[in-house]
This record gives C-alpha cells, structure tokens and sequence, in this order.
C-alpha cells in the first residue's frame, strides 16, 4: 500500500493515463508535449526568472560592477544603503551586495544540480531495482528507505557536515543521498506498473537479461515521473542548501554564497541593516519560486 | 602632614617588604597611583590603607590613556525591591564548579557561590571570603586570613577547612577541573592547608607574584564549597554568596532570592529576586532587552546585534576595558613562516584601529603583538606601537626570498567578528601577494582538527587579569596551547622570570623585554583587546559586570 | 479485523525501520571528529583530565559494544546520559520534545483550517483569479526559508510594532494564553511555509473530488452545491491533507532548528543539533530516534485515518 509520501506525489503528478499506449512514445507525441509546454504561462514565467538566474551563475562574474571578493579599503564604506552607485547597498565588510548576489547564483546553482542529479541517478537505480525484483530485495531496501525518510535532513546534514567539513563536494553528497530514498520511492511506485505491461513480459520472453529489462525497456518510459522528481527535488534542494549554509554548513567565506550572506548579516537586522539580508533572501525565494513554476509546467503537460 | 606621615611610616613597619617596595615606587613617582592600587591590591595591602596611601604619598595625577574601570552613566539611586531579570550566554554543559568552562556557566557560579578574592572591572583585587593576604618573602608561600561568620547557604559556617578542601580539590588532577590549567606547575594538592579555623597557608609549587589572582574570580571554577562536598551542585548551588538558589530549569533559567544571612553589610542584593535566563543565540540575547524581556543583559558583541544597543536611547551600555582578544598565530617551524621577516610583514597588514572602528565600534585597545594588553599594570606603555605599513610589508617579503608571495590556508571556527577578521586579512595580503584561502568551521572541528598544527590560524582568548596564562601556555616551548610552535629560550627564562617577580618595577623591566622580543620574532598578532559590553535598562542601574564575565547584581535595582 | 491485522504489519515494519534508522544515526555520529572527552571539556582543559574523562566515558571502546550499549539501555527504556549536562537524556529530552510538539500542533492548528479553506476556494474558481492568487501566493511564501520568515516576523511585529515577544520561550509557570502568545511568531513562520503546501493538496483534491461521477451524481440529483461540497468534495480533499500533514511531521520536529535559533527555543531540533557540535552522543543518538519513532507514529496515524476516510482502499492489500 502506498505511504502517505506515494500519495502525496501521484495525487500531484499522476502518471499518464493509459500505460498501454504510452508504450511507444512517438516522435510526433513528444513534439505535441513540447509545444504544449512552450504554451504555458507558469512554465514560461518559470523558465524566464531560472534563465536569469543561469545567465547570472555563468556570466556573472565577468559582469558584475564590483569585485564580490571586496578589496581592503571597502571597509570605509561600510553598510550603505541602497543607492544608485551600489544597488543592493554594501555590507558589514564594504562589498558590494548586488554583486555578491549575482555571483552567488553559480555556486548554488552547481551544488543544487550536482546534488539532484546524484539523488535521482541513486534514486532511480533503488527505485528500478526494487520495483523490478520486488520480494526481499524490495522490502529491504525499503525499509532502509523508510529510514532515511524518518530523519529530519537537516540532523542528517549537520551530522555529515560537521564530521566531513563543510564543503561543496560534502553538500552534494550529503543531500544527493538524502533524496535518492525519496525519488526511489516514486520511481518505484512507477516501475511497479510499468512491469505488469505486454512489452515487459515480450522482454522476458526473449531471455533478456535483467539489467537490459530494466534499464533498456522499463526506464524510457519512466522518464516521465523521473524528470518530475527531479525538478521537485531540485527546488528542496535550494532550499535545504540555503538552510544549511544558514546553520554554517554551506560554502565557506568569502564566498557570495546567499544563505552564508543571510547568516552573516540577519543579526544586524535590529540595527536597521536589512538591505544586506533582504537581497539574497530574495534570490532565494525567486530561483525556489522559479523551479516549482517550471515543474508545475511540466507536471501539467504530462497530465494530458 | 605630619600626622600623615607619621601613619605611613606606621603602616610602613607593619607591612612586608614586598609592600615596602611598592610604596617606594609610588613615592619615586615609578608607577602610577592607579597602578599602585592595583598591584597593591594582590600583595595584599586594603583598599583602604591604599588609598590612603596613594593619597599621602602619590605623585601627580593619573595621565592613563585607558579608561579606568567601567563607566556608568544612569543618573538616580537605584531602589530596592524589585524582580531582577538578567539574560546571560546559556551554559554550555553541566553546571559543576570542577568542570564548568565557559562564561554562560561561570557568570551562575558567581551568583551564589564566592571566591576568597573579587577581581573587580579594573582589574583590582576587593576581598571576599579572605579578608587579606600576605606572601612571605620570595612569594612561594601565601597566608590568607579567612573571614568568620560567614555561613553557607544550609547554615553551615565557613571555615579554613572548606577553603584550603575547595583549593585542594581543584588543583588535584583526579579530578579533571577546568581550574588546572590555571593550577597546573602552580598548587598541587595538599598545597593548601588550614593552620587554624581562620587561616590558610597555601605552599607553591614555585614562587608566583600574582597567585591570589588565581584564587580570585577570575579562576572562576574556584568558588569556596562546604569540605563536605561530594558533588551534584546543580541540586542545591550552594555557596556563601548573596544569591540563594529558588529554581534551576536546565536550558532555560535560574531564579534566585536574596539571601537573608548574607555576611557583606555593604552588598546586600538590592532586589527582592533575581532570574537569570539563558540566551544561546546572540541575536535573541539582544532582542530579548530591546524587547524589554530583560532588565540586563550581562554580555553581547557589537558585530552580533549590538550595534543597535549602542545606539537605543532607553539602553545604557557598560564597557570593561579587558584583556580578552584574538591571536593570529603564524607557525614559525614550518614554512611560509619560518623566516620572522615573513611574519613581521604579515602583522605589518592590518590597520588596527580601523580593525577597532570598523569590528569593534571603537570599544577595543590597539593589540601590539604580545599578551601586554594595555589595562595590564605590568605592561611596559613606552614600547612603540605597530602600526600598518604595506610597503615595509613588501620589503620584507621580498629580503626572505618570498617576494612573489605564496600561498596559506587559515583556519579558525566562526565566533563573532572572527570570520571579517579572517576575510580582512585575507584581502590585504592580497596586497602583498599572499593568497589565503580561509577554513572557517565550528569550535569542535577546529579545536580537535586544526587548532595546534595550522600554519596560520585564529584563536579566541577569554579575559584574564593578570597576562600569566597568556605568556605561558601558548608561547613557552613546552606550552600546551602552542599553536605557532614557538621555541625560543630567551623567551622561556624571562617568562619564568616574570612570573616569579613579586614587585611591579622588575614585572614590568621584564614585560618590556618581553614586549620587544615578541615584537621582533612576532609568532602570533594580537591585533586588539577588546572590551566587555553589557547592557541595562535606563530604568535599572548598578549593573557590577567583570572583563571575565561575571556579573554582580547586589547593587542592581531600578531608578524611581 | 482487518485494522488489527493492518496495524500488527504496520507495527513490525516501523520496528524494523526503527532499528535500521539506529544504525544508520549511529554509523553517521562516528563521522563526527574525535576527541569526546575534549569536547565538553573544551580546548583549553588539562590534557590529563581528557584523557580521564574518555576513559570513564568509555569512548575508546569499540563502535559495536558502543551500539550495543546504547541500543540495549534504549530497548530498556535507559535512553542513557548527556555526555556534556551529565544528566539522564530524558530529563532533557522530553521538556524539548513537549516544546516542539507544543509548536507544531500551534502551527497546525492555524495552517490545516486556513490550508484547506484556501484550497477548495482555489478549486471552486479553478484558473480565475482567486485560484492564481492562492495558488502562486501559496507557492511563493513557501519558496521563502522559514529563517528568513523568522527575522522579518520579528522586525515586523516584535521590534516595530511591538506587539508580540521576541522570544519564543515563556517564562516559567506562564498560564497558556500566555504561552501562545509567545509561540504565535514562529507558528506564524511554519504556517507560511506550510499553508502553499496544504492548499496545493487542498486543491488537487478538490478538484478531482469535483469531477468525479458521484459529485455530478449528487449535483444532476438536485443537491445544493454547498451540501455536495460538504458531504463529499470536503471529505476528499482531506485525505491529501493528511498525507501532507503527516510527512510534515519530522520537519516540524526535528527540522526546526534555523527557527529555534533565531526564537531562543529549546525545541528538539537545536537539541540535536548542538548535540552534534558537542559530540554528546547519547543526547544525539537517542532524540534523533526518538524523532524517529514521532514521525513513524505520525504516518502510521494518517494511514489510518486516511484507510477509515477513504473506503475504497483495502487495509491488509499486497504492495501497491
């Protein structure tokens, strides 16, 4: 039976309505859903305010007005206010706040992807192998799935980190193992129907080997679910780094990292400093806000 | 006139030599009267007999560029009665005198528990449970008359034999106290014996000119406890102090009532209750007077919040001038900081007082490289202050053979101003050519991993008041907190040397050299010391906080 | 019967999950660097009197008669003693977990009604405006960290309009107006965070409770749609309602720590975590699993109600 989890993300993104048809995607069905997907207003909005942010984490640095880095005589002008010289205002160290936080876009953009990436790969092989084997296998590693869900990611988190040492390569690898229990489930859930269907037993019938089964005929037509989970997982995935980075996990300074800027700077806020907290809080917020929108899209299109 | 001297020369009979000394230097205009106090103070003349002193035999008046002690402005007399509310920095552990280590624990101690000596905000000795306190001749042996009638909190009353158990009990490593750092090479157990029901002869390890320093206030584990004691200090907080423990919630607060037996006719609490609640975030400390959840809050950094206290017309700000501070130490048996040049051009990056201004709100004294913070006595003032100069800075890479630069790792833990620090040295050795790439982690990570074998790395220092602890364990060859692997021999012996001397005038010729010696060699930068904050209500005044971290409350009450 | 034989299965699968998840905290706590002794003593302590404490601890013994130790007190009922209060753990334990529940049923209690509400209303004017509105209002304060919710709740209504404490935390023996007086901020927080989420299930369900047969049954019979709505549409939207409340469950636990940080509460969440920077062991291993069994009662609770709601799903099935 399913769990609350399987519930909650089929009742969002059910799967497509007719297994049997959905067998041979033609070429002229994906173009249909593609031109569907450039027609939608959510997907378009979404798509526009992630491309900034992209344009930001590649051309950034070559862009921006002042060094995100600072120099040593930025101190004296400290704690500015927005003007038209420093957009965003400058913070406790004199740098320029509108450049730290467009900067700050690669670094989240590189460890929120690289740690979404790394879930649903991990996640997908679970989810594969579980739904197609099933029996002890499965319900083992479900359990162990079930585990990983009962704890909260950012104890999780704190513990790796503070044993590993904060790093980018530690972030990626503590939320990409956190998420992949997760995206198994969902692509298990999608397996578990996938197998039941003629195209699956033609396979068997033929002698082919498991892994050909499963990767070679199951996974195409999972694909569906799969770059949903992944588009959800990848708006977590912000949020938990902004979190963490905000507990002093993240990216270590003087990196332009947002949640770093907002740990740094939210306890000034009571002296009437909000500028340096109120710009990456909203970075945060939009990219979030973006990547849901670009999966709200996408989840639609695969509901026709 | 006459009579006055005529007392002096009475006072001079019956006072040691050591005293004797002290006078001399008073009269010969060689310290200052503030000084004079002070150190007169430890060697254990009254504050009484010292001002009188000072007054009858001083010189001209104080020329000290540091404030002297904390600044209280709030105008009217505080009146009793009152439910007090103080927020102070949540302990970090268990509350046990042996153990506590950190200033949320030891601002509790000092509630209800009493030391025999009070380190007061300028660093001057006041007598608590030892009423005085005499050395012999070379200072290996100290004799501490213990006041009577004092009682304990259960009734019992205070004798020599809970002092010199309390004194033992610390200084025996069995019982892994937090005190033997201070203890260690000083007072071993069995040290401390009681000659009869008001006297404690305490025998050194080795002559010590500023022991009653360590069994003052500010060795803070060293509150006196009942020779009974066996523990669990969370159940009853007991003491002599002139707080009595009402309710302890771990994590959340104490309350206490005034104690109606109290022995100090002069400190009587002022408020009928007193609540001391915790505060584990900086932020929610300094909320939580601005809120007016608190009526005091016993400590809080500008670059955490504070700011705004400094400028909100309804909070009066306390400051202490301390000794508390950062060390930037520079491994000086591995490179890049093998060459002293390299490290002499590394300390010759930072403009302190912008660092004081821009960090600090101007509340820090200029570091100069050495534990002589300025509110020392014993500090030499005449040795010249380090200042920034990025071309000598250059010149001297360049004469080591480093003028191309190079590249360090920094590592340190985030705590307050520690991590703009970091980056602010960071940018001006750019300037030079020196790449430093920071690892800011947390106190656990970078005490156990990085502390002791970094190549540069930055350490926070809590108060002291006397400079012993910082010339010894991070800077004498065999140190334990060594960080910059500092082996110089000279250095050894003239600290050795200082901490034996018993006057002011050889302290402070040897903290001269001292000073200059580092200064030269420069192992670690102390780039200031700054003060301690605390805060009120502008309708509470009488706030008594310490550079350690304590906080007296006896005289706290609210204005009309 | 079927419940009996559903909630024995569900039973014997949470312990089993259970004892994986104290594996697994227990493999991840040795991550943690080193020295325990060092840690609550602090750095500056007597060397010897490190090593007496590890010693006395038992730190240098090996991990399994560690686990075992530690799993053996749990299963009898020692959860053991903080390594850095050298207190049982259950004496701070359950005062932080009574906290943190006090928080989040506050916070459910305002976000499930107000969720819902704005759900069906969505759904009710599907694609109009009131729907956009809701739907990317929602969306957007759920984009927000609850941290940042924190800091501009208290400018807002702590410092500038001054009408709410700062702090979360009560002083002791306050009456219970009092207490929520003091929780309302950080609720508020999760309720913004929570409230896309719930009406975004709210909504979802709605909407295909309206388009389902018995709805347009109930309508062709003559009801009044406000009596439809109440009798079935109401009932369905629910049962995503649940799902969500109940996968919240160990978030609004165990993932509070940004917010009892910025509210000075002791909530489980900054237990732990300072617990993990302390090293204290027995503190972090047995409240990571007590948060551990809340949130395995949480989803074992809503598969319950959601089976009793929805009768067309059969309690003992075979895996879905």
């Amino acid at each position: 039976m399913s769990t609350p989890e399987e519930q909650v993300v089929l009742a969002e993104h059910p799967l497509p309505e007719a297994p049997g048809e959905e067998h041979e995607e033609t070429r002229v069905a994906r173009r249909e859903r593609l031109r569907l997907l450039l027609r939608s207003k959510t997907f378009l909005s979404g798509a526009l305010i992630f491309g900034v942010f992209v344009f930001c984490a590649v051309f950034g640095p070559a862009v921006v007005p002042y060094d995100p880095l600072g120099s040593p005589t930025d101190i004296l002008n400290k704690l500015e206010s927005p003007s038209s010289s420093h957009l965003f205002g400058t913070d406790q160290l004199g740098r320029d706040i509108f450049s730290r936080v467009v900067v700050g876009a690669r670094d989240i953009l590189t460890v929120a992807f690289a740690a979404t990436l790394l879930g649903t790969v991990l996640g997908a092989a679970i989810g594969l192998v579980t739904g197609y084997f099933r029996g002890i296998v499965d319900d083992v590693l479900m359990r162990i799935v079930d585990a990983f869900l009962a704890i909260p990611i950012v104890i999780l988190g704190t513990v790796a980190l503070v044993g590993l040492g904060p790093s980018k390569g530690t972030l990626i690898a503590v939320i990409g193992i956190v998420f992949a229990p997760i995206i198994a489930r969902t692509v298990r859930a999608a397996v578990l129907s996938e197998r039941e269907l003629e195209y699956v037993q033609a396979a068997k019938l033929r002698n082919e080997r498991a892994p050909y089964i499963m990767f070679a005929e199951i996974l195409p037509n999972v694909t569906a679910p799969i770059l949903v989970e992944f588009t959800v997982r990848l708006g977590y995935a912000i949020f938990a780094i902004a979190t963490l980075s905000f507990l002093g996990f993240g990216v270590q300074p003087p990196a332009p990292d947002w949640g770093l800027q907002i740990k740094e700077n939210y306890i000034i806020i009571n002296s009437g400093y909000w500028w340096p907290t109120l710009f990456p809080a909203l970075a945060i917020a939009s990219l979030v806000i973006s990547v849901n929108l670009i999966t709200d899209g996408i989840a639609r299109t695969f509901e026709r | 006139m006459d009579d006055t001297q005529r007392r002096v020369d009475e006072l001079r009979k019956t006072s040691s030599e050591l005293e004797n000394h002290l006078i001399d230097e008073l009269v010969a205009g060689k310290i200052s009267r503030r000084d004079f106090i002070r150190r007169g103070t430890v060697v254990g003349l009254s504050l009484s007999s010292l001002s009188f002193i000072a007054a009858a035999c001083g010189g001209g008046d104080d020329e000290e560029a540091a404030p002297t002690g904390a600044t209280d402005t709030t105008e009217g007399a505080p009146q009793p009665g009152g439910a007090l509310r103080t927020g102070i920095i949540a302990p970090a552990g268990a509350l046990d005198p042996l153990i506590v280590a950190d200033e949320g624990g030891l601002a509790v101690l000092g509630q209800s528990g009493e030391y025999l000596t009070w380190s007061n905000d300028a660093l001057e000795l006041e007598p608590r449970l030892a009423e005085s306190w005499t050395p012999n001749e070379d200072g290996s042996v100290w004799t501490f008359a213990i006041r009577q009638g004092v009682t304990f909190h259960d009734g019992a009353p205070l004798t020599a034999e809970d002092v010199a158990a309390t004194l033992n009990l610390h200084a025996d490593p069995a019982n892994k106290g937090n005190a033997l750092s201070a203890f260690g090479g000083v007072l071993s157990p069995g040290g401390a014996t009681a000659v009869d029901e008001a006297t404690v002869e305490v025998t050194l390890d080795a002559p010590n000119g500023n022991f009653p320093y360590l069994v003052s206030s500010d060795n803070y584990n060293v509150i006196i406890l009942p020779a009974t004691y066996d523990g669990n200090w969370e159940s009853t907080f007991i003491g002599t102090g002139p707080w009595v423990l009402d309710t302890f919630t771990p994590q959340q607060g104490v309350t206490y009532t005034k104690n109606a037996e109290y022995w100090d006719p002069d400190r009587q609490p002022l408020a009928d209750t007193s609540e001391l609640r915790f505060y584990a975030e900086d932020q929610a400390r300094v909320l939580a007077i601005q809120g007016g959840e608190v009526d005091v809050l016993s400590q809080f950094q500008v670059v955490a919040g504070g700011e705004a206290l400094l400028q909100d017309a309804n909070i009066t700000v306390i400051e202490v001038p301390a000794s508390q501070h950062r060390q930037i130490h520079l491994r000086t048996d591995q490179e890049p900081f093998t060459d002293k040049r390299v490290r002499q051009a590394m300390a010759l990056l930072l403009d302190r007082p912008a660092l004081i201004d821009g960090l600090f709100q101007g509340k820090a004294d200029l570091g100069n490289d050495s534990p002589f913070a300025p509110v020392f006595p014993s500090t030499d003032t005449s040795v010249a202050q380090r200042a920034v100069d990025v071309e000598q800075a250059r010149q001297l890479l360049a004469d080591a053979g480093k003028g191309d630069g190079f590249k360090v790792q920094l590592s340190t833990w985030d705590n307050y101003e520690i991590p703009q620090l970091a980056q602010l040295l960071q940018s001006a050795a750019q300037e030079i050519g020196v790449e430093i790439t920071l690892n800011v982690t947390d106190a656990g990570t970078y005490y156990s991993d990085f502390w002791l074998n970094s190549p540069l790395g930055i350490t926070d220092y809590g108060h002291r008041g006397v400079p012993n602890v910082f010339l010894t364990a991070p800077l004498e060859s065999k140190g334990v907190w060594n960080a910059a692997h500092f082996a110089n021999s000279t250095y050894d012996g003239l600290v050795a040397d200082y901490v034996a001397a018993v006057d002011l005038e050889s302290q402070r010729t040897i903290a001269k050299q001292l000073q200059e010696l580092l200064l030269d060699e420069t192992p670690i930068i102390f780039p200031y010391f700054y003060y301690h904050l605390s805060a009120e209500q502008s309708t509470v005044t009488g706030i008594l906080p310490t550079g350690m971290g304590h906080i007296d409350l006896t005289k706290t009450g609210f204005t009309g | 019967m079927a419940i009996a034989q559903f909630l024995l299965r569900r039973l014997g699968l949470a312990i089993i999950t259970l004892f994986l998840l104290s594996v697994i905290i227990f493999v991840a706590a040795q991550l943690l660097p080193g020295d325990v002794g060092r840690a609550i003593l602090g750095p500056f302590a007597d060397q010897r009197a490190v090593d007496q404490l590890n010693e006395e601890l038992g730190t240098d013994r090996s991990i399994f008669v560690q686990y075992g130790d530690w799993i053996g007190g749990v299963v009898t009922g020692d959860l053991g003693e903080s390594y850095a209060f050298r207190r049982p753990v259950e004496e701070l334990l359950w005062p932080a977990l009574r906290a943190s529940a006090k928080l989040a049923l506050l916070a459910f209690v305002i976000v499930v009604p107000i969720g819902i509400v704005g759900g069906v209303a969505a759904a009710l004017k599907e694609g109009r405006f009131r729907d956009r509105f809701i739907s990317i209002g929602g969306l957007s304060a759920t984009a927000i960290p609850e941290f940042v919710w924190a800091v501009l709740m208290i400018m807002i209504f702590g410092l500038w309009l001054d009408i709410l404490p700062v702090t979360a935390q009560a002083p002791r023996g306050a009456g219970f107006f009092t207490q929520v007086e003091y929780l309302l901020l950080p609720a508020l927080c999760l309720v913004f965070v929570l409230f896309g989420y719930i009406a975004r299930m709210a909504r979802a369900g709605t909407i295909e409770a309206l388009d389902a047969d018995y709805t347009r049954t109930a309508v062709l019979k003559g009801l009044p749609r406000r009596t439809v709505i109440r009798r079935h549409v109401l009932r369905n939207s629910l049962l995503p309602t649940i799902a969500v409340v109940a996968t919240q469950v160990g978030y609004l636990f165990g993932g509070l720590v940004a917010i009892e940080f910025i509210f000075n509460y002791n909530g489980i969440g900054q237990l732990i975590y300072r617990a993990a920077l302390q090293q204290d062991f027995p503190l972090l291993l047995s409240a990571t699993l007590v948060i551990g069994v809340v949130y395995l009662v949480a989803t074992l609770v809503a598969d319950l109600l959601y089976s009793l709601l929805n009768p067309r799903i059969r309690l003992a099935s075979s895996e879905s």
